[in-house]
């Protein structure tokens, strides 16, 4: 399992999610708040914007030109933002600790 | 199934690429659909191959080849998505048969209504048809799950939220199953023919309407600065309404099946219904149903293989999830794996929407029949089959239980 914390306005939700799944898929069945996943992980709409914790974002990778074209259209996006929809969760990823903006909650 | 001759080998294809399959009628689908296309996973078989029937295509046959012809729009395009090419051509439908850029302002008009939010809004309606339909059969000890229940529910739910008329569910799903398992009684053409006819009227009439129902939402959304054309409101309209009416449907079949022939999985879960999230992502894992494709954008060595422009390659989503090289034991169902990787739902631009809603149906059909009839199995004597299509089925599953140990439960 692949456990991983989100914290929004403070507060940190820590859960554990299978390996396989999208950081917004796992989001998304854990009803956090705030990760809207509009499109369905589509890359279409921007609504599962996160920004990931500075420490994480070598073994997350960067986003690539279209999600990078996506998160213009979020809201607030930052040097650390990705759409989690395009993060595929592995052990690699164990622990990771990503902030949902505060605009989408 | 594959009414064309096959065809012949192009030169550029090797001798040791090529093999028989044809997606519509897989050897051996009809014991186990599965098991039939797992055949092209077997030891010795190369990451993408080509067959001769319906009309000569590639298949990428790993999750990891699968899942990056998906995500990968510059070279694998939407333009046409089925097999034999002849009859995708003639699909157009969108937003599936769209590339980004123009696929995305299409895409966006199926977020209002698919959305996890709208989705959970909509949970305890589906939760009381689920009650609805488990007890009106509990007490009888038996059903044939398919037409009792799995036909209904998610044909039901789709038709309210696009504000259809329930009593078309049974012509609009006859239409659709002869476009995605034609038995040669219906052309795909005149199947379209009949969707956009029936569609029509609905979408004249609410065409510039402030309606609420999905359908509405769609057609009266705007592309860019202008509002949608009537022929893309039909287009969009028809493709969600096939989307709707035939996959969770059958992926419910296969997953009470293999429940009815798993009862010590039964009760595990019955009697934690903690674990029913993991569950049913585990069913998503072993039994994908779809198979789709896409068509090769330009001239390409891939894997070894030397494509060429105009090329159909398959992205079945049914081997993504059973690819041992994902997934240790693929076979085998276990609710406690840590990671499970599978493109159930396909990947990339043209992620089902409606996944969300594809698992909320799933888990609450289980946890409201598990909650009134947790034992159950396939009547004595009784042989389920499969047919294959683009979304595969279960033929019909006769369900038996002792009605003593099933629970009376208000909805």
């Amino acid at each position: 399992m692949v456990q991983i914390s989100f914290v929004s306005r403070g507060i940190t939700r820590t859960i554990d999610a299978r390996g396989g799944l999208t950081l917004m898929e796992a989001a998304v069945q854990n009803g956090i708040e705030g990760i809207d996943a509009e499109c369905g992980g589509a890359c279409s709409c921007a609504t599962c914007h996160v920004y990931v914790d500075a420490v994480w974002l070598d073994r997350t990778g960067s986003p690539d030109d279209f999600e990078a074209g996506m998160l213009e259209a979020a809201v607030g996006p930052r040097a650390n933002s990705r759409l989690s929809c395009q993060i595929k969760l592995s052990e690699t990823l164990d622990g990771l600790v990503v902030e949902v903006p505060a605009a989408q909650t | 199934m594959d009414a064309g001759l096959p065809a012949e080998r192009p030169p550029h294809v090797p001798e040791d690429r090529v093999v028989d399959f044809d997606m519509y009628a897989p050897p051996g689908v009809k014991q186990d659909f599965h098991a039939a296309w797992k055949a092209l996973q077997a030891p010795g078989v190369p990451d993408v191959v080509w067959t001769p029937r319906n009309g000569g295509h590639w298949i990428a046959t790993r999750n990891r080849l699968i899942d990056e012809v998906f995500s990968d729009h510059e070279r694998f395009s939407s333009r046409v998505i089925l097999v034999p090419k002849a009859i995708g051509e003639q699909h157009g439908l969108i937003p599936t048969t769209l590339d980004p850029p123009e696929h995305r302002p299409y895409r966006t008009l199926l977020n209002s209504s698919m959305a996890p939010k709208v989705v959970g809004a909509n949970e305890p309606r589906i939760r009381a048809l689920a009650a609805e339909l488990i007890e009106a059969v509990r007490r009888d000890g038996a059903c044939n799950f398919t037409t009792a229940y799995a036909e209904i529910l998610p044909i039901r739910i789709f038709l309210s939220m696009m504000d259809l008329p329930p009593g078309d569910a049974a012509q609009t799903k006859r239409w659709c199953d002869q476009m995605l398992r034609p038995d040669g009684s219906m052309s795909f053409e005149e199947c379209m023919a009949r969707l956009f006819d029936y569609l029509g009227p609905y979408v004249d009439a609410r065409k510039g309407g402030d309606g609420d129902d999905m359908l509405s939402r769609m057609i009266n959304g705007r592309i860019g600065d202008r509002a949608l054309t009537r022929d893309e409101a039909l287009k969009l309209s028809v493709q969600v309404l096939i989307a709707g009416l035939d996959t969770v449907v059958n992926f419910l079949g296969f997953a009470m099946l293999f429940l009815a022939r798993n009862p010590a999985m039964s009760r595990e879960l019955a009697g934690e219904p903690e674990l029913m999230p993991a569950a049913v992502e585990e069913f998503l894992r072993r039994f994908p149903i779809v198979t789709i494709g896409r068509e090769v954008a330009r001239d390409m060595e891939y894997q070894g293989a030397s494509l060429r422009k105009g090329e159909m390659i398959l992205t079945p989503s049914v081997l993504g999830g059973i690819d041992e090289r994902e997934n240790e034991r693929p076979m085998e169902v276990d609710f406690h794996r840590p990671t499970a990787a599978h493109v159930t739902f396909g990947s990339g631009h043209h992620k089902c929407p409606g996944a969300h809603l594809a698992r909320t149906e799933i888990r609450v059909t289980l946890e409201e029949w598990l909650k009134r009839i947790p034992e159950f199995s396939v009547a004595p004597g009784k042989t389920v089959e499969f047919t294959g299509g683009i979304v595969g089925v279960v033929d019909a599953l006769p369900l038996v239980w002792d009605v003593e140990t099933t629970r009376s439960l208000a909805a």
